[in-house]
């Protein structure tokens, strides 16, 4: 099952590096993503989807770890059924 | 970390000349921060910021190897409640820092390490002691910085500290390359920083609904964890409990938010809880977690942990929340405020405290070993008592680890140091050196094993500098116990490497450090040793030989269920 995460972040530093860092550690394939040009001092939006490599993780348990990382502004996650069915 | 073949960067002019002013940029900061000690280890591209030490205000502790550092770093961090910081040169020095660094980021340690880099055209070339420690340490940290130019250092700084005290705590790096230290002013002040997450107040409704479980529980636990000591909650809890007498268990981080001897207080839970507290969590129909993340030590195989019990999950870190059990009611925030806010009025749970009780008085530990060798439990029992409530241990990682756990007397949560969540070998003295520098006044005792010890000895160079009035208490049973322990329960007898027979004579080892030393081999002899343990007024170690076949009890075997404990036969 795949899920959709939407990250708004500060693009500083290691900034993508980080977030996809966590995801993966985080016991989560990533599948896709996109991040468009990102510009100094304007917040960046990187979108994920990405899959739990086993039954016992959380897409709303990763994501609530990556809206409390420092350069993060908001995080949304698609409903994972909505997003099956679009793919 | 400098060596004489050290090549001058290609960069470098007159060290003296260039080196003045972006350097003092740093020891500004760390001393606008209120920073009082700094542990650390210079090297090559740290050292124009050791050139900016003399004459400041920071008082810097030098150890003898970087990973010293960063672990009493995160010991003065715990104790304090502010971030312990540690600094080293790049390269080798940055790498050693990295086990200081991930104890502090497992155990929600504020701390901020600062590493020197290589000037910044050289970073990305191999140059010499270069690593990427940025990268390196992306999984290990709360946030990380590379200060680019001098003028970020104050901001940069400023934001650091908040960071690793604001919210759940944590390590946050500054790798700092050698021509930002080397570059010349004139710097803006810092900015705004970062307000340390403040807490939303705790839903009204879940609430209300936490307090309806609780009057409608008829075997309710409260299972409170490292979150306590975080969140300098232990007032707020200890008067929860007052209020309420819920049967507690503590994680191992958790020990000490409630006195050992307290009434309705149950002991440690999980692989060497007690046999009380794991019963009482296993026939629970409530669990009240608090600060508390369902580890994998605490609860053995997860989907067997307290079966029939609904959650109540109160944490200042929302991502904790569900994370492993899903929780009935979640009360994300300030965990002191909710404790204090959560009133469920009289509960009907006499009986059931009345045979937690019980449980906890017929299984109660027992201290009368047969046999004239040192029986270390009771040793450290002893010990623990007589040192009173100023009393701080800082432990290493195997048998003694979990004997001090279970043994010990905790009067608060600073009280009981030790790596828990990332289990680190070697943590035992740094973290006493720490230890007594956030509290010169502590009675700090590191105990700690012949296999651990070895793992920073040379911190015996750093007591004996310093006149640091650690006790150590060294339990030699010349085995990597726990390792044999389970070599011997779970397989077959098969013992692999874990014999310590050429270990050195640890007093002689001491001496040569400048250390007072003794050794204890009877049982009769330990009074005596107590007694001069505490009385001695420097560094002290005693070296404690124990049975090579003692074994650690009870026991959750790994991946079994907590109602599953062995006990010795």
């Amino acid at each position: 099952m795949t899920c959709r995460i939407d990250i708004d972040f500060r693009p500083g530093e290691g900034a993508v590096l980080r977030l996809i860092g966590l995801v993966e550690r985080r016991g989560f394939v990533v599948r896709a993503m996109n991040l468009p040009e990102t510009r100094a001092g304007a917040s960046a939006r990187l979108t994920l989807d990405v899959a739990p490599r086993d039954a016992g993780r959380r897409v709303e348990t990763v994501c609530a770890q990556l809206a409390k990382m420092y350069e993060v502004v908001a995080v949304n996650s698609a409903q994972p059924r909505a997003l099956e069915a679009a793919s | 970390m400098l060596t004489a073949a050290a090549p001058p960067p290609p960069h470098d002019t007159d060290p003296k000349s260039s080196a003045r002013p972006g350097a003092p940029l740093v020891v500004e900061a760390l001393a606008r921060e209120g920073v009082d000690y700094v542990f650390g280890y210079p090297g090559g591209a740290i050292m124009p910021v050791y050139d900016a030490l003399p004459g400041s205000r920071l008082k810097h502790v030098l150890v003898r190897h970087e990973q010293a550092a960063a672990l009493a770093a995160d010991a003065y961090g715990r104790v304090s409640g502010e971030p312990g910081v540690c600094l080293a040169t790049s390269g080798p020095g940055a790498t050693n820092l990295i086990t200081g660094i991930a104890n502090a980021f497992m155990d929600s340690v504020p701390m901020v390490a600062i590493t020197g880099q290589v000037g910044t055209s050289l970073m990305g070339t191999d140059a010499f002691q270069e690593i990427d420690v940025f990268g390196v340490t992306l999984p290990i940290v709360k946030h990380s910085f590379i200060a680019r130019s001098a003028d970020e250092i104050p901001q940069i700084f400023a934001e650091a500290f908040a960071l690793a005290k604001g919210g759940r705590p944590g390590p946050v790096l500054i790798d700092l390359p050698k021509d930002v230290t080397q570059a010349s002013g004139p710097f803006p002040p810092s900015g705004p920083v970062p307000a340390p997450a403040g807490y939303a107040p705790p839903d009204a409704a879940s609430m209300r609904a936490a307090e309806a479980m609780l009057r409608a529980a008829r075997r309710p636990v409260l299972y409170f964890g490292g979150g306590i000591a975080i969140a300098r909650a232990e007032a707020a809890l200890r008067d929860f409990h007052d209020r309420t007498r819920i049967p507690a268990v503590a994680t191992l981080k958790g020990l000490g938010g409630l006195p050992t001897e307290r009434e309705d207080f149950l002991g440690m839970l999980g692989m060497h809880g007690t046999r009380a507290a794991n019963t009482a969590v296993m026939e629970s129909d409530l669990l009240i977690c608090v600060g508390a993340r369902f580890d994998d030590r605490a609860t053995g195989k997860l989907d067997t942990f307290a079966p029939g019990a609904q959650v109540i999950h109160i944490d200042g870190d929302a991502s904790e929340i569900s994370k492993l059990r899903r929780a009935n009611v979640a009360l994300p925030g300030d965990i002191a405020a909710i404790l204090t806010a959560l009133d469920p009025g009289r509960l009907d749970i006499a009986a059931w405290r009345a045979r937690c009780t019980q449980n906890a008085a017929d299984w109660a530990f027992r201290y009368d070993a047969p046999g004239a060798g040192v029986y270390a439990p009771a040793l450290l029992n002893e010990l623990s008592r007589q040192a009173g409530d100023r009393f701080i241990a800082t432990c290493d990682v195997g048998q003694h680890q979990m004997w001090v756990a279970q043994h010990c007397r905790f009067s608060r949560p600073q009280a009981h140091l030790t790596s828990a969540g990332l289990g680190a070998m070697g943590y035992g003295i740094p973290a006493g050196i720490g230890a007594l520098f956030a509290e010169p006044d502590a009675t700090v005792v590191t105990v700690t094993g012949d296999g651990s010890i070895m793992m920073n000895i040379q911190e015996l160079a750093t007591l004996r500098r310093y006149g640091l009035p650690l006790k150590i208490v060294l339990l030699d049973n010349a085995q990597l116990g726990m390792v044999r322990q389970w070599q011997e329960l779970f397989y077959e007898q098969n013992f692999s490497e874990v014999d310590l027979y050429d270990n050195p004579d640890f007093a002689e080892v001491a001496r040569a450090f400048g250390i007072e030393a003794f050794t204890v081999d009877r049982r009769d002899d330990v009074p005596g040793a107590i007694d001069r343990l505490l009385k001695t007024r420097g560094p002290i170690l005693a070296h404690v030989r124990i049975d090579p076949a003692e074994n650690v009890w009870p026991l959750v075997p790994p991946g079994k269920s907590n109602s599953d404990m062995m006990e010795a036969s």
